[in-house]
């Protein structure tokens, strides 16, 4: 109940903040620009559409994520309204749980309404409805729910600035992990290797919670694949604000 | 003060949005003959590219390809030369593997180019990447048969072609005649006649068209 009031008002603070809605803006405009874009290709139009909705659906999503999610917990601090919460009967752990889903929230409510831009365009252009586009955007959001435990990790114990460094820093690590471990393979010895493989099971492997290629193709994607994506992301979310709880409680806020 | 503090900065604005609009203008005499001739393109190394674009390989992929065809249309209006093309129909395919209209046109284009080895390299590597589409080896197939007139390698493509699901239905009877050696020119205008019906494009179907007249007289003149 206290975690859930924590979101809401988590939520209704995000969304005054005029910086989501120059990004939602931005975001449909792309949807709405890739029409222009199909345009000037020959064959391929409906996959130019999906690919860059898809694409813009994911950047800003991890913009919003990012640059509201790492100034979460530094607000409060600096706003000095952190020491009247934490004086009050709540646990530090539905401080942070609280602050996560009410960005979640946030996030969830964007991703529905560019994910509607973009299925309304794309079964406009196809005259039936792409509802395969679903499952891509579904596991977007679950990508973005990974990059919002990330900066909200970083930002029980750092500056704005450094979170949002080390949380783009390891979106574009997580997003290559993939080719980490290929280059490994092919350029490295049994030690690289096993230092790669190792780092590659730490780090957030987000490129594996990308579908959009496949259905963008219209190639199936089989439930199992779709179901480990999501579940992996859902732990390792789960993983990372366990660790921003257990910092959280530890930190001294004298 | 007051008042000239305003009126200044208007002045700033007009002269300096002037000048901008001025410098414009000169810059846009000066496109033309930076524009003049085929564009060399930047094309990164096929193999080493797909990291840089942190994921987003098929989104990267659509704009090389959208690029591509610029190209392709840019220099066909003026001298039908195309050392560019492959490059970029090689970079668009390795950041999308999947991507069967960058194989299938890529290829057309190529061939049209007379660049066979080219064409016929595009359309390998879409076929093995792409083992289970039937338009790929029909492709290729085709090429051999309207372009190099070389039947049995047609033959071959059309027979992977044909033991696909989802192939057209046209697909056997192009592959009858060819085994018959008979009617050749009706399996070469059956061929552009279902390009024309298949296609969106109003480039491909122009050309097409052309084809189908040219055939039709050959026919009709025995």
């Amino acid at each position: 109940m206290r975690t859930a009031a924590i979101a809401f008002n988590t939520f209704r603070e995000a969304i005054r903040d005029r910086i989501l809605y120059s990004l939602l803006v931005f975001a449909l405009a792309m949807i709405g620009g890739s029409l222009i874009l199909s345009m000037l290709s020959v064959g391929g139009e409906v996959k130019i559409i999906k690919d860059l909705g898809l694409a813009a659906i994911g950047l800003v999503g991890i913009l919003i994520a990012v640059f509201i999610g790492v100034g979460l917990v530094h607000k409060e601090i600096e706003r000095r309204t952190l020491y009247t919460i934490i004086t009050k009967p709540i646990r530090r752990s539905d401080f942070i749980l609280g602050k996560f889903l009410g960005l979640a929230l946030t996030l969830a409510v964007n991703v529905a309404i560019m994910g509607a831009g973009l299925l309304l365009l794309a079964s406009a252009m196809e005259a039936r409805l792409a509802w395969e586009l679903l499952l891509p955007v579904a596991l977007t959001f679950v990508k973005l729910m990974v990059v919002t435990a990330i900066a909200v990790l970083f930002s029980t114990f750092s500056t704005p600035t450094l979170s949002a460094i080390f949380t783009l820093a390891l979106v574009v690590v997580g997003s290559l992990a993939e080719d980490l471990k290929l280059f490994a393979v092919t350029f490295g010895g049994p030690l690289l290797q096993g230092v790669v493989e190792a780092v590659y099971l730490i780090l957030p492997n987000l490129a594996s919670l990308d579908v959009g290629g496949a259905v963008a193709h219209g190639r199936p994607v089989p439930a199992a694949v779709a179901g480990l994506a999501a579940a992996y992301g859902l732990t390792y979310m789960v993983a990372l604000l366990a660790v921003a709880v257990w910092v959280f409680q530890y930190r001294d806020f004298k | 003060m007051t008042t000239r503090f305003p009126t200044a900065c208007l002045c700033v604005l007009l002269v300096a949005g002037a000048a901008a609009a001025g410098l414009l203008r000169g810059l846009e005499g000066f496109r033309p003959t930076l524009a003049a001739g085929p564009e060399p393109p930047w094309l990164p190394p096929a193999g080493a590219v797909r990291p840089l674009f942190l994921g987003y390989n098929a989104l990267a992929a659509d704009l090389f390809w959208i690029r591509t065809v610029q190209y392709f249309g840019g220099t066909r209006q003026t001298d039908r030369r195309y050392p560019h093309l492959y490059r970029l129909v090689d970079l668009t395919t390795s950041l999308d593997p999947h991507f069967v209209d960058a194989y299938q046109l890529g290829g057309l284009f190529l061939s049209l180019g007379r660049a066979y080895p080219e064409a016929i390299a595009i359309y390998r590597k879409g076929i093995e990447h792409n083992p289970d589409r039937w338009e790929l080896p029909y492709d290729l197939g085709r090429m051999y048969f309207l372009d190099l007139g070389d039947i049995p390698l047609a033959l071959e493509w059309f027979e992977r072609a044909n033991a696909l699901p989802g192939h057209g239905h046209y697909v056997p009877r192009l592959v009858a005649r060819l085994r018959a050696r008979a009617g050749l020119i009706e399996a070469a205008l059956e061929m552009w006649e279902r390009m024309l019906e298949t296609t969106d494009n109003e480039w491909v179907r122009e050309t097409a068209r052309k084809e189908i007249e040219k055939l039709r007289k050959q026919l009709r003149t025995g």
